[in-house]
């Protein structure tokens, strides 16, 4: 074949290639990537997180009376109850006591939580083996609470949304319900390097979270059985498993009040001392 | 109460008859169903559970302790076996809190003194067992920022572990020297207590009206920690007689009072005001006894628990540093009371029968002590706890046993393994002033949420004066095992 007879072959080629055909497809998926930019800058990682802020915040006034299991990998089991007291507390962010009411070695075991700001908090743990309330290291918010593969964390109120960076990667389904799913990466380097979230797209809540040790998958949890309750989506069933120990916890929430408006005395080192009574 | 002691009465009263109680002529009721009594309370204990409902919160905890003495020469030590029994009526105006142990204590010489089942508040040597104690008890009550309590009850103030300088209130139980917790050592004094709470600001009071001694193990018990008296147990048949002190007169002038003000921030901190005697434990010295008798030596080994009253003032905070919390004490003690050294005391080198006076042993002084201690977070699951405390001895003559500066280093680490199922820890306290020093090794494994077990090592080592070193001869190996509800 000479190399006129190679040339025409090729420009044959390259007409086939360009059919009306693969020209609309073209346009479609170019069609579909401005779209998916356009719907992304309407709906950042930023404003997905601030609806979860909100629904957060709406969360914070409450009594929830918890069942937690922890699962070794072995298969044994141990549990613990406890009593959880939030209030907002303006001007302060919140405030949180939770007080252990079994395993017998735990009871009475409390910890307080100050949020003067929603990036600013004060932690302090009684201990009855001691008698004696410890201030608790901010640090150690992302520690375990109680051998369980929960944090102190957990347990407090939504974040300081300035203290992250947000990006949603991609929306897909989880659970049966349409989730964006958001990398949260702290700004200051924390025991989690960045975290992926699916969020409920119609109740702003998490359903599954893959904390993340720089490149490895630390821990997952998952947020199951969710109920409006007064008028706010709750996760009853919190599943968390640390990925590299096969430890597991479960977390189920026994009773949930809303709107409680509790008084600032439950919210006191006395208050920690004599388990929230 | 139950009380009544078998020595005061004739011969042939002192033997019960299956369980049954005699009085003997002097009146004294002699108990004779105690073991029998302790069974049932310890079955009730066990059944507590069951009991427990919408009205009562119920706790309590089964404890089995064997010891295995390092020492060929040292005191042996019996297993122990110890209940607790917690029970508290709902959370309301009037509350009603209750904690109560009890148990047989495997440190006791056999045969045990018999003298009452129930731990009482004015004898210094109360080696019982079986034996039965209210930590606590106490009515209580609550209004907004107030709340009142009556009965016995137990105080933590200060900041420090294990020796918290401000922490006066209680007088400790020294029968196991301090293998126990700092709480569990703690004799719990009936008293009136108040806390008013406002905003950051809390002020508690507390009057103990009747004073409360310290307690001390036998001085032939494994935990006795006075080593003068030796040799004297080294004389065949010995049998060492315990001198009960003359206490104070248990007055109203006599009583214990201390008030505190603490207020919370940034840093925590706190005034503390303590006037009441001493809870630290000081010896008097009278006459050495050597007495032969049919069959055993009686030998009263010349020292007497001594009080004396003191007033102390104090500060304490806490903060936190980054990772680091930051905890702190002083206090300054006018009247404090000291031993001078034991060979200044006038032991007869070679001890034989007679009677042979002592000189005395005891000085006054101010003191200044002050402490810091932190907490650092190695890793997750690992905790370092460091903590310097010195007393420094305003008048120290040159007698004293004590220096003019005392040093007591502690460090503990404490590592949780698999999510919390074990638990270990290692603590040191050294005294560089005297070389002596403790190291203490435990572990616990939590097979349950009601049953685990525990492994600890103790080992002491000083000069037979100091602090650590008087129980060098109890280097020891612990099992325990723990049934908790």
């Amino acid at each position: 074949m000479n190399e006129a007879g190679k040339g025409q072959r090729a420009e044959g080629k390259r007409y086939r290639q360009l059919t009306p055909e693969i020209l609309w497809a073209g346009c479609m998926v170019l069609f579909s990537f401005f779209a998916i930019t356009i719907s992304a800058h309407a709906m950042s990682g930023r404003e997905v997180y601030g609806k979860v802020h909100e629904v957060r915040s709406k969360m914070l006034d409450r009594k929830t009376e918890v069942t937690m299991v922890l699962f070794d990998k072995g298969g044994g089991k141990r549990t613990r109850t406890l009593v959880e007291y939030g209030k907002k507390a303006e001007p302060e962010a919140y405030k949180v006591l939770v007080v252990f009411k079994s395993p017998p070695d735990l009871k009475d075991v409390g910890f307080l939580m100050f949020a003067h700001t929603f990036a600013d908090r004060d932690l302090w743990a009684y201990f009855p083996e001691y008698k004696r309330v410890r201030r608790i290291p901010t640090t150690s918010q992302d520690d375990s609470f109680f051998g369980s593969d929960f944090t102190y964390d957990d347990f407090g109120g939504p974040p300081n949304l300035d203290d992250y960076k947000f990006s949603i990667l991609k929306e897909e389904s989880f659970d049966g319900r349409a989730c964006y799913v958001v990398e949260v990466t702290p700004k200051i380097r924390r025991k989690y390097t960045r975290y992926i979230v699916w969020v409920a797209k119609d109740l702003w809540v998490h359903l599954k979270i893959d904390y993340y040790q720089d490149k490895e998958i630390y821990r997952t949890g998952v947020f199951r059985n969710i109920k409006i309750i007064e008028g706010i989506p709750t996760p009853l069933f919190l599943t968390v498993e640390n990925r590299k120990t096969g430890h597991r916890t479960e977390l189920t929430i026994e009773s949930i009040k809303y709107h409680t408006h509790f008084t600032d005395d439950l919210f006191t080192q006395r208050s920690l001392e004599r388990a929230g009574k | 109460m139950l009380r009544g002691d078998p020595r005061d009465c004739p011969d042939d009263m002192r033997t019960c008859d299956d369980g049954k109680q005699k009085v003997c002529p002097y009146g004294k009721i002699v108990i004779c169903m105690k073991k029998q009594l302790v069974t049932v309370i310890l079955l009730l204990f066990s059944s507590s559970a069951c009991l427990a409902g919408d009205f009562l919160s119920i706790s309590g905890r089964l404890d089995l302790l064997g010891v295995v003495a390092l020492e060929s020469d040292s005191i042996m030590e019996d297993p122990s076996f110890t209940g607790r029994l917690k029970i508290d009526t709902p959370p309301s105006k009037w509350s009603l809190h209750s904690w109560l142990e009890g148990g047989w204590d495997g440190s006791v010489k056999l045969p045990a003194k018999d003298h009452s089942l129930l731990k009482l508040y004015d004898e210094v040597y109360q080696s019982n067992t079986p034996w039965l104690e209210f930590k606590e008890f106490y009515l209580s009550f609550s209004a907004k920022d107030l709340e009142l309590r009556a009965g016995v009850q137990r105080y933590s103030w200060g900041r420090l572990d294990e020796y918290p300088i401000n922490d006066l209130l209680n007088p400790w139980d020294y029968t196991r020297f301090i293998l126990r917790t700092l709480e569990d050592r703690k004799i719990g004094a009936p008293s009136l207590s108040a806390n008013l709470n406002k905003d950051n600001w809390s002020l508690d009071a507390v009057w103990i009206p009747r004073f409360v001694p310290y307690r001390l193990a036998m001085p032939d018990e494994r935990w006795s920690g006075v080593p003068g008296i030796s040799a004297l147990l080294h004389i065949p048949n010995a049998e060492v007689i315990p001198d009960e002190p003359n206490l104070p007169s248990r007055t109203f002038n006599n009583g214990v009072f201390g008030l505190r003000v603490r207020h919370a921030g940034e840093i925590e901190w706190a005034l503390n005001f303590f006037h009441g005697y001493d809870p630290r434990p000081v010896v008097k010295t009278t006459s050495l006894v050597i007495n032969p008798q049919p069959g055993k030596v009686l030998v009263d080994a010349g020292y007497v628990p001594d009080f004396h009253k003191m007033t102390s003032i104090g500060m304490d905070a806490a903060a936190v540093k980054g990772d680091c919390s930051l905890r702190a004490e002083t206090a300054y003690s006018f009247n404090r009371w000291f031993n001078t050294r034991q060979e200044l005391w006038g032991y007869p080198p070679s001890p034989g029968p007679g009677v042979f006076p002592l000189n005395p042993n005891e000085h006054k002084s101010d003191t200044l002590d002050y402490g810091v201690a932190a907490d650092y977070r190695i890793i997750e699951d690992v905790l370092l706890t460091m903590q310097a405390q010195q007393t420094v001895v305003i008048h120290r003559p040159d007698t004293l046993y004590v220096r003019q500066f005392e040093t007591l280093l502690w460090a503990n680490l404490k590592v949780f393994w698999m999510n919390q199922k074990v638990e270990t820890n290692l603590n040191l306290a050294y005294n560089p002033e005297h070389g002596d020093g403790m190291a203490k090794a435990n572990a616990w494994y939590i097979f349950t949420d009601s049953w685990k077990a525990g492994l600890m090592m103790v080992v002491f080592t000083g000069p037979p004066q100091s602090m650590f070193g008087r129980f060098s001869k109890n280097d020891q190996v612990e099992a325990e095992l723990v049934y908790s509800w």
